[in-house]
C-alpha cells in the first residue's frame, strides 16, 4: 500500500495551496460577478450553518433520548441519515461540475503520500463533512449527558465511523471522477442523475397515496434487512456503542475492530486511484475507430424549410441538432408530461373530494402542462447564445443580421414548443381527460401571447447578460443573475396574467372570454417583438465585445 | 485607400485608460500573403477583430476591397474568410454539419454547401470520422476544420489568427498547402503568427506592430534593408542588440529582423545565476 512517510516540506505544500486557494478566492472578489458569488456563498453557508446547528441539537437529542432510554442499538436510526447525507451529498452537489484536475498537483515535487494527503484533507473540505462532523458532534455530546461512562466509547466509535465516511465519500467521487472524465460516460451519468432526481419528486405522492394504510409486506421486509444493517459502518458504530451499553467491552472492541477493518478496505479502493492519477493516467477521449469507408466522404445536404432563407434555415437545423444531442436537454424537455403523471399521482389536498390532485379540475391540467412547459423552454431563451462558446463569433463575422440568427433561433425554440404542447396535451388526454375545446383554444392563445413576451426578454437579456453553458453536462448551467432575476419578474406577471384571465373566464364559466383577451394581448405582443428584433442588430453589435468575451472565455 | 485589399487609416482601439491600437496605417495589397507581427500584447489580435468586424474601432477607417468595413459591413463579410482566435466552431456538430453550416451562413445553397463541405473534409484528411463531434476533435483536427470553414464560401481575403498555433508538422503542412493554392488563385491571406519561420517562409509582405503601433511594414527584403540600416548606424552604441543582426555575408532572418525592430534582444548581463 502507501509509503505512508511524508516526504520533508509537506506541511509547506499543505500550507501553500492553502495559500493559493485563499489568493484564488480574493482576487476573483475584483470583479463584480466574484462579489455576486461572494454574496451568495455567505447566504449558502448561512444556510448551511442552520442546518448543522439544528441537525446538531436534533442529533444531541436524539442520542440522548435513546440512550437515556436504555436502546443504544436505535443510534442507528440517527447515523443512517447522517451516513446517506455524508456519501449522497457530494455526489449530487458536484459529479457534474468541473472536477479538481490532478495534473495540476503532478508536476510539483510531491511524494504519494502528500499526494494522497492532499487529495484527501482538500477533497474532504465541503459542506457535508463539515455539517456531517457537527452532527455527529451532536450525537457524541447526547451520548455523554445520557451516559458519562459511555461517552469514551461514543467518542472512539463516532471517530473512527467519521474516517469511513471520509474515506467512502473520496473513494466515491474519486471512482465517479473518473467516469466523468469522458464526455460519453459523463452524460450517461447525468442522464442517470436525473433518472434519481425525478425518482425522487415520486417520493411525495407515493407516501401520500400508500403511505396511511398498513402494509405487512414491507414490515416483513424492513425485519428481514435489520439484522443486515449492523454490519454496515451506521449500524456497526450503533453496535459498539450499545455492546458497551451492555457491559460487554470486548464486543464493543471487537465492533471497532470491524469500524477499522471498514476504513482500511475502503483506503484501499481509494488508494487505487489516488495511485493510479499519481503516476499521471490519461483519462482523455480514446480515439475512436475510422468509421466505415462507405460513410466516408458522404455530407448530407442541410435542411430546407419552406419560405425561410437558407442562413436561418441552417441556424435552426444547428439548434435542433445540439439539442438532440444533449441528453440532459432532452430530458428536462419531458417534464412537462411527467408533472402532470405526478399530479396524478398527488392525492387531493381537499378533504371534501377524493382522488388526485387537480382532480376536480382536471380541464387545468393542459393550461399547467402548457405553462410548465414554456417556464422550462426560458433556460433555453433568455441565454441564446450561451451553448455556442467560441463558435458564437461566427455570428458577427458571417454576413448575416443578427435579427436573423435570432429569428432561427425563436424559431427552433417556438417549434420546441409547439412539439411540447402537442405532448403535453396528449399527456392530459391520457392521464386525465382530453381538455375541452374552448380550453385548448384558451392554452394556446395563452401561449401565443406568452411567448412572444418571453422571446423578446430572452433576446434582448442573451445579448446583454450571457453566460457560457455546455448542453451535456448539469452543474453551473445556471443563467448569469441578472437573467434569473429578470426571468422570475417576466414569468410572475406573465404567468400571473394569463391564470388571473384564466380563473376569471372559468368561473363565469366562459373560457372562451379568455381567449379574446389572451388574442389582444398576443398581437400587442408580437408587435413589440418585431419592433425589437428589427432593432437587435444595432444592440448585438454594441455588446458583441462582452458576448465574445464572456463566451470564449476558458470555463 | 482605393485599390488595397486591406487598408487602414488611423486606426486606434481603447480599452479604459490602455490603447491597444494606435493610430495604425496597414495598406495589404490584392494576392498578397500578408504576415502581421508583433511581441506578445502588442495588438495584432485587437487589430484583426477590428478587421473583421469582431470589434469596433474607437477611431479610424477600415477599407476592405474598396469597401467601408462600417458602412458595409454585410457585404464585407461575404467576401471574407476568418479563423478567429478560439476558432469559431460548435462542438456539438460534426465537422461535416460545421461545414454545412458555415456554407449556408455565406449563402451557398444546400447541395453546394454540402458538396464542397465533402471535398474540404476530404482534403484537410477529416473524413475518417464522419460522426465525430468537433468537441472530441485533436486541436490539430479543430484548426483544420476552422480553416475549412473560413474557405467553404471561396473568400477573397482571408484572415487567419494564429493558425498554426499548436499544430502538429503533418496538420501544418496541409494548413500551409491550402493557403498557397489560395495565393496562387489570387486570394489575399492576412496572417497573425508567432512562428516566425513559417511566417518567414510563407509572406510575402509584412508589418510589425509594437505596443499598439505600426513599426514596420513593407516588403521582407525591405523590412531587411531598413533593419540593416538601422544597425550600421547604431553599431557603436547598440547596448548589446548586435546579437540580432546577421554574421558579415550572411542574411538577416525574420527573428533577427524582429527583435531589432521591436528591441526584444536581452542585455547579455542579465543572468539568473544561480539556474544550474
Amino acid at each position: 500500500m502507501a509509503e505512508l512517510t511524508f516526504a520533508p516540506g509537506v506541511r509547506e505544500q499543505l500550507a501553500a495551496i492553502a495559500r493559493v486557494r485563499w489568493q484564488l478566492f480574493v482576487n476573483s472578489l475584483r470583479t463584480l460577478r466574484g462579489r455576486l458569488e461572494l454574496v451568495s456563498h455567505i447566504f449558502i453557508t448561512l444556510g448551511f450553518a442552520a442546518g448543522g446547528i439544528g441537525g446538531l441539537v436534533a442529533s444531541s437529542a436524539g442520542a440522548y433520548y435513546v440512550i437515556s432510554s436504555g436502546k443504544a442499538e436505535w443510534l442507528a436510526v440517527i447515523l443512517w441519515p447522517i451516513f446517506l447525507f455524508w456519501q449522497l451529498f457530494p455526489v449530487v452537489a458536484t459529479a457534474f461540475t468541473e472536477n479538481f484536475d490532478t495534473s495540476n498537483l503532478l508536476r510539483f515535487p510531491l511524494s504519494y503520500s502528500s499526494f494522497a494527503l492532499i487529495r484527501i484533507i482538500y477533497g474532504s473540505l465541503e459542506p457535508a463533512t463539515m455539517l456531517s462532523s457537527l452532527w455527529l458532534l451532536g450525537v457524541a455530546v447526547g451520548v455523554g449527558i445520557a451516559s458519562p461512562d459511555l461517552f469514551p466509547w461514543a467518542v472512539l466509535a463516532l471517530f473512527l465511523f467519521a474516517a469511513v465516511n471520509i474515506l467512502l465519500a473520496r473513494m466515491i467521487f474519486s471512482w465517479v471522477e473518473r467516469w466523468l472524465a469522458q464526455r460519453r460516460t459523463r452524460e450517461i451519468l447525468g442522464v442517470l442523475f436525473l433518472f434519481f432526481i425525478i425518482s425522487f419528486q415520486l417520493i411525495g405522492p407515493l407516501m401520500s397515496r400508500y403511505g396511511r394504510s398498513a402494509h405487512p409486506d414491507l414490515r416483513q421486509f424492513a425485519e428481514r434487512i435489520l439484522p443486515v444493517q449492523r454490519f454496515l459502518p451506521p449500524g456497526t458504530a450503533a453496535s459498539a456503542v450499545a455492546s458497551a451499553a451492555d457491559g460487554d467491552f470486548a464486543i464493543a472492541a471487537g465492533t471497532l475492530g470491524i469500524l477499522g477493518i471498514y476504513c482500511a478496505a475502503i483506503f484501499w479502493f481509494l488508494h487505487l486511484r489516488l495511485r493510479a492519477q499519481f503516476h499521471g493516467e490519461n483519462l482523455s477521449e480514446a480515439p475512436a475507430l475510422a468509421e466505415s469507408s462507405r460513410e466516408r466522404g458522404i455530407v448530407r445536404v442541410g435542411w430546407s424549410l419552406p419560405g425561410i432563407p437558407g442562413s436561418v434555415a441552417a441556424i435552426f437545423e444547428k439548434e435542433i441538432r445540439y439539442l438532440s444531442r444533449s441528453g440532459p436537454m432532452l430530458f428536462t424537455l419531458i417534464m412537462p408530461v411527467f408533472i402532470l403523471f405526478i399530479f396524478r399521482l398527488t392525492p387531493s389536498t381537499s378533504h371534501r373530494k377524493s382522488g388526485s390532485f387537480l382532480g376536480g379540475s382536471s380541464d387545468m391540467a393542459f393550461p399547467i402542462g402548457a405553462a410548465y412547459a414554456l417556464l422550462i423552454l426560458t433556460n433555453m431563451v433568455y441565454n441564446n447564445f450561451g451553448p455556442e462558446g467560441a463558435g458564437v463569433q461566427i455570428y458577427f463575422t458571417a454576413p448575416v443580421p443578427i435579427r436573423s440568427v435570432m429569428l432561427a433561433k425563436n424559431l427552433a425554440h417556438s417549434t420546441i414548443l409547439a412539439l411540447e404542447m402537442v405532448l403535453v396535451w396528449i399527456g392530459a388526454s391520457l392521464i386525465y381527460k382530453p381538455p375541452a375545446l374552448a380550453t385548448t383554444l384558451a392554452t394556446i392563445s395563452g401561449i401565443l401571447f406568452a411567448l412572444p413576451v418571453n422571446l423578446t426578454v430572452g433576446n434582448l437579456l442573451s445579448i446583454s447578460s450571457p453566460k457560457k453553458i455546455d448542453y451535456g453536462t448539469f452543474g453551473r448551467q445556471r443563467a448569469s443573475n441578472t437573467t434569473v432575476f429578470a426571468s422570475f419578474g417576466v414569468q410572475i406577471v406573465v404567468v400571473g396574467l394569463a391564470a388571473i384571465t384564466l380563473m376569471a373566464a372559468r368561473s363565469f364559466d366562459r373560457i372562451w372570454l379568455a381567449t379574446a383577451v389572451f388574442l389582444v394581448f398576443a398581437a400587442v405582443a408580437w408587435v413589440v417583438y418585431a419592433v425589437v428584433l428589427k432593432g437587435i442588430d444595432h444592440m448585438a453589435f454594441g455588446h458583441r465585445e462582452e458576448l465574445i468575451a464572456e463566451l470564449t472565455r476558458a470555463s | 485607400m482605393n485599390s488595397a485589399a486591406i487598408a487602414t487609416q488611423g486606426l486606434t482601439r481603447r480599452f479604459g485608460a490602455l490603447t491597444a491600437v494606435e493610430d495604425v496605417d496597414l495598406r495589404v495589397a490584392p494576392g498578397q500573403f500578408f504576415g502581421f507581427l508583433g511581441p506578445n500584447g502588442a495588438g495584432k489580435s485587437t487589430t484583426i477583430k477590428m478587421l473583421t468586424g469582431l470589434l469596433a474601432p474607437t477611431a479610424g477607417r477600415i477599407e476592405i476591397l474598396g469597401l467601408d468595413l462600417a458602412a458595409n459591413s454585410i457585404e464585407v463579410k461575404r467576401q471574407i474568410g476568418v479563423v478567429p482566435e478560439g476558432m469559431a466552431l460548435f462542438g456539438r456538430l460534426t465537422g461535416a454539419e460545421y461545414l454545412n453550416f458555415v456554407g449556408r451562413m455565406y449563402g451557398l445553397d444546400r447541395e453546394t454547401a454540402a458538396k464542397r463541405a465533402a471535398e474540404l473534409l476530404d482534403f484537410m484528411q477529416l473524413a475518417d470520422q464522419p460522426k465525430k463531434l468537433v468537441t472530441d476533435y485533436s486541436h490539430g483536427m479543430q484548426k483544420k476544420l476552422a480553416l475549412a470553414a473560413a474557405v467553404i464560401h471561396g473568400p477573397k481575403i482571408l484572415f487567419l489568427d494564429e493558425p498554426f498555433e499548436g499544430v502538429d508538422a503533418i496538420a501544418s503542412g496541409t494548413l500551409k498547402a491550402m493557403l498557397q493554392s489560395m495565393i496562387s488563385r489570387g486570394a489575399t491571406i492576412f496572417l497573425t503568427s508567432h512562428v516566425l519561420e513559417i511566417v518567414e517562409r510563407l509572406c510575402s509582405h509584412l508589418a510589425i506592430i509594437h505596443r499598439g503601433r505600426l513599426v514596420a511594414q513593407g516588403s521582407l527584403e525591405e523590412l531587411r534593408a531598413g533593419v540593416e540600416a538601422q544597425a550600421a548606424a547604431a553599431l557603436p552604441s547598440d547596448g548589446g542588440q548586435s546579437a540580432a543582426v546577421a554574421a558579415p555575408g550572411e542574411k538577416l532572418t525574420l527573428e533577427q529582423i524582429f527583435l531589432r525592430t521591436v528591441g526584444g534582444a536581452r542585455p547579455a548581463d542579465q543572468e539568473l545565476s544561480w539556474l544550474s
